[in-house]
């Protein structure tokens, strides 16, 4: 309003052009949105939108918090917070990724605060530190086709292994861009050096039945439709194929492939997790902070397994049944690996993916 | 020189305008950080030929689809072409995003194809006999399907205003259909195809959604990427400028290869009602099928897809708050199309009585807005607030004015505004051009003002213009993605917005409404104003 005001001044003089202004100023509270500071929290978030919106609202009927959102891809949110710097609205940011908390965390955009007792309690250290923190996880394992693929040859496989010959020709992975790619491949980096994973990587692309492309689902359809004989995807996809909330067709390839988890042999399964982390400068850190408690009650965490079936983050809830009885709980995570390294890792693993030349 | 409310007015909109535009140019001179360099060296090259593959296949068979569509419909009468004359036009209703989204869940490994031939043959895999539409082909797919109807358009609407003697006088010379279509329709059409291919280009250029979404690299995707990957705006920026620079060799190339020639359309005099000849037998069924194939894959086969999805998960239907993403895509389209049409209505009528050249060249410059695509406006914006208020703003010991103009309406409106002002502009000034300058002439010999003329005269002779306007803004800001993305402000979402999100979530059958909504309320807008659309005769 105060630049209203100015250009009244600079316009007075002309009596025409106040009527202009008197437009401008109709217009200008046409836009007008409240400043009102509220008991609210604001939220960027990117990762399972419904389920979360669901959650969101349980929490406002609890606290009355008033939980304000936005929706969209975690680079652009991260973008809009890292301009608006010191002045942005952001107290949370929620995405799918320990890796995109890590980046953002090494660019300063966020605080120490997630160190209440509540979420000590409930998450496991390598899975949190101070400025963010898991709310579920999900493993990134590699589903086979039975038909085509026997026990003795999946038997002992790791990561490593998949660059293996082989797998020439027979193995479907999405994009390089993919941030789940990137933190696994940044897991490798952290675990094998930048020079044996960069010769991974190579073995990887020989491997690959067709060039990269669509999502982790895509890949799962892939080994069931024949195109390749095993898929590197996370836990979750498969068992949001089984429940049926993609149609019957879905359902039915699901059940052609199975779930086999690498590395049980040594470090155990690549794990990663869905986090919220601590913007700096958040207006409302108390109830972003509240929020983040929230998420970790048992309440909460029945609502994730159920709807995005994600593992829990918390002990004493269990995953939903589809994933119980068709991925498996019965297996060795990688708990050696923090997973704070897949943020510092991520441009080796984006700088190997690229020069082996996977798309 | 008249120094005057309408010169002032006029100066600071296109400045305005021209200022996140001359960030992109400025910043090419900045150096760019050397982290990544090798990943850039390796992407630049994919993305310019990324962009070269996807503009020409785009140009040609937009340009196959619109002329040859527009001439069927022009010169011919078969089953159902007066139906089609508008109904090609629906494909604009279809942005190429959702048309990319039909294209994936039908075509996919056990989607609707699949669903469809175990229907019919009983329970087998089929997936690996199923083309699939991906990648770089699914984007030129996208694209064309959706684009076609700015050639189709332009095209018939040329066509309409030749003259049957022309067409005569190639009988006359004993040429076949075929040859009249080569040697004397096409090339006397050949401004306006060339019109509508250059929107076509520009859209291509500037495409987000269907690009992101089989996550092709292009110079568009490659801005963004490189803002957001990379933290590098100057690479981002630079990236702009080639991009700019392409369209702009686009312009100079087809302005050289017309050299002298001059079109003249002698619509007063000599002109003669062209009769629509009437095909017969397979020609008839011929040219009925190919409309009709046409009108098929560029718009019910979206729709249908769409359709489809929304019954079969309609779970989807009540889980989302249609009636509050109408609503908010509806406020969008009233204050920008208001605001736009408020703006360009003032910078023209500036431009028209003051006969500035300064003014003349500034409002060349800002119409360029639309040949930019909507992320790099978007980023633009967002650096220019920035940049302003920590240099400027706080320096003055006032308030932070980021949180007025990012994440904000005022700020969503603004970049809209820029991003679009060509298109109200220049069909505003069209519609100026109609006006001969002697009726201003008259109105101030009877003692009007230049408000009064404005007022009074032009308005009411601009009003089938305004309308025309009106909806082309609204279509664009329906459809429109990227800009709405970047600066939403909290708690709010479109309906493009909510498909765009929903997709990129792996949630492609919620997708499925919010696009069948969008696709609805622009048929609509298309329906209404397609009378001035597809006006037959000269006014």
């Amino acid at each position: 309003m105060r630049i209203v005001l100015i250009l009244k001044k600079i316009m007075r003089k002309n009596g025409e052009i106040m009527r202009k202004t008197s437009i401008f100023v109709f217009v200008a509270s046409l836009f007008a949105t409240s400043f009102l500071m509220a008991n609210e929290v604001n939220v960027f978030n990117a990762r399972h939108y419904k389920a979360d919106a669901e959650l969101f609202s349980k929490f406002t009927n609890k606290t009355g918090i008033k939980v304000n959102l936005i929706n969209g891809k975690a680079g652009a949110l991260e973008k809009r917070m890292i301009e608006e710097g010191v002045d942005s609205s952001a107290d949370l940011y929620i995405t799918a990724d320990a890796g995109r908390c890590g980046v953002f965390q090494s660019k300063g955009m966020t605080q120490s605060g997630l160190t209440s007792a509540a979420i000590k309690s409930a998450v496991p250290s390598n899975f949190r530190n101070s400025h963010w923190t898991g709310i579920a996880k999900r493993a990134r394992i590699v589903y086979y086709s039975p038909e085509r693929v026997s026990g003795a040859e999946l038997s002992g496989l790791t990561y490593e292994s998949l660059a293996d010959p082989k797998w020439k020709g027979r193995i479907v992975i999405r994009a390089s861009n993919n941030i789940y790619n990137k933190s696994l491949v940044a897991s490798l980096v952290k675990n094998n050096g930048k020079k044996a994973t960069a010769e991974w990587a190579k073995g990887i692309v020989a491997n690959m039945a067709r060039t990269p492309k669509g999502n982790d689902r895509a890949q799962i359809m892939a080994v069931a439709a024949g195109e390749a004989d095993i898929a590197v995807a996370n836990t979750y996809y498969l068992a949001l194929m089984l429940s049926g909330k993609k149609g019957p067709e879905q359902q039915g390839a699901a059940k052609k492939v199975k779930a086999f988890f690498p590395n049980q042999g040594d470090r155990g399964t690549h794990m990663n997790i869905s986090c919220a982390a601590l913007v700096k400068g958040a207006p409302n850190k108390n109830n972003a902070i509240k929020l983040v408690e929230f998420l970790l009650t048992p309440e909460s965490q029945e609502h994730f397994v159920n709807n995005t079936f994600e593992f829990p983050m918390i002990n004493g809830v269990s995953a939903n049944p589809l994933v119980v009885n068709n991925i498996g709980l019965d297996f060795k995570q990688d708990l050696k690996t923090k997973v704070s390294s897949y943020g510092a890792k991520q441009a080796d693993a984006l700088e190997v993916m690229t020069a082996a030349g996977w798309k | 020189m008249r120094i005057n409310f309408w010169y002032i007015s006029s100066l600071f909109i296109s400045i305005f305008v021209i200022i996140p535009i001359l960030t992109v140019f400025l910043s090419f001179f900045e150096t760019t950080s050397n982290y990544y360099q090798i990943l850039k060296d390796t992407f630049l090259l994919e993305y310019i030929s990324n962009s070269i593959i996807l503009l020409l296949s785009v140009l040609i068979l937009t340009f196959l689809i619109g002329t040859s569509t527009a001439y069927l419909v022009s010169f011919y009468r078969f089953p159902l072409s007066n139906f089609f004359k508008w109904a090609l036009i629906l494909s604009f209703a279809v942005p190429p995003y959702i048309y990319a989204y039909s294209l994936t869940a039908f075509f996919e490994n056990y989607g609707t194809a699949y669903s469809i031939l175990k229907s019919l043959f009983g329970d087998k895999n089929y997936n690996l006999y199923i083309p699939k539409f991906d990648g770089i082909l699914g984007v030129i797919l996208s694209l064309s399907f959706s684009l076609f109807a700015y050639v189709y358009i332009l095209a018939r609407a040329s066509f309409l205003y030749q003259s049957q003697n022309f067409i005569d006088l190639g009988k006359n010379l004993g040429f076949t259909n075929f040859k009249t279509l080569y040697t004397i329709i096409l090339p006397a059409a050949r401004p306006a195809i060339v019109a509508g291919l250059s929107l076509v280009a520009m859209e291509t250029l500037a495409e987000f959604g269907a690009v992101d979404f089989f996550s092709i690299n292009t110079l568009t995707t490659g801005i963004y990427n490189s803002w957001i990957t990379f933290d590098d705006l100057a690479f981002a920026n630079q990236l702009s400028f080639f991009l700019l620079l392409f369209i702009f060799a686009l312009f100079i190339l087809e302005n050289l290869s017309r050299n002298k020639a001059k079109y003249h359309f002698n619509a007063k005099g000599g002109f003669k009602q062209k009769q629509k000849l009437q095909l017969k037998g397979t020609k008839s069924i011929a040219a009925f099928l190919f409309c009709f194939l046409v009108f098929f894959l560029s718009f019910l086969f979206p729709l249908s897809q769409m359709l489809y999805w929304t019954i079969k998960f309609p779970e989807n239907l009540f889980d989302l708050q249609i009636i509050n993403l109408l609503s908010n895509t509806l406020y969008l389209v009233i204050l920008s199309s208001f605001v736009l049409i408020m703006f360009s209505l003032i910078s023209n009528y500036g431009n028209r009585v003051t006969k500035n050249k300064t003014l003349n060249i500034l409002s060349t410059l800002s119409i360029s807005g639309y040949a930019i695509p909507g992320v790099i406006l978007a980023v633009a914006f967002i650096t220019f607030i920035a940049w302003f208020d920590e240099s400027v703003v706080k320096n003055l010991g006032l308030f932070s004015i980021k949180k007025i103009f990012i994440g904000s309406i005022l700020g969503l409106v603004l970049v809209y505004f820029v991003r679009f002002y060509s298109l109200a502009f220049n069909g505003i000034k069209s519609g100026y051009e109609k006006i001969n300058i002697s009726v201003d002439e008259s109105s101030y010999l009877l003692g009007y003002s230049k408000r009064k003329t404005f007022m009074n005269i032009h308005i009411p002779f601009l009003r089938n213009s305004l309308l025309f306007v009106c909806i082309l803004i609204s279509l664009e800001i329906v459809r429109e993605l990227p800009i709405t993305l970047i600066l939403r402000p909290f708690n709010f979402e479109t309906l493009a917005t909510t498909a765009y999100i929903s997709a990129s979530e792996d949630l492609l059958e919620a997708a499925a409404v919010p696009s069948l909504f969008l696709i609805l309320i622009a048929t609509f807008f298309i329906i209404v104003t397609s009378k001035y659309i597809l006006r037959d005769n000269n006014e």
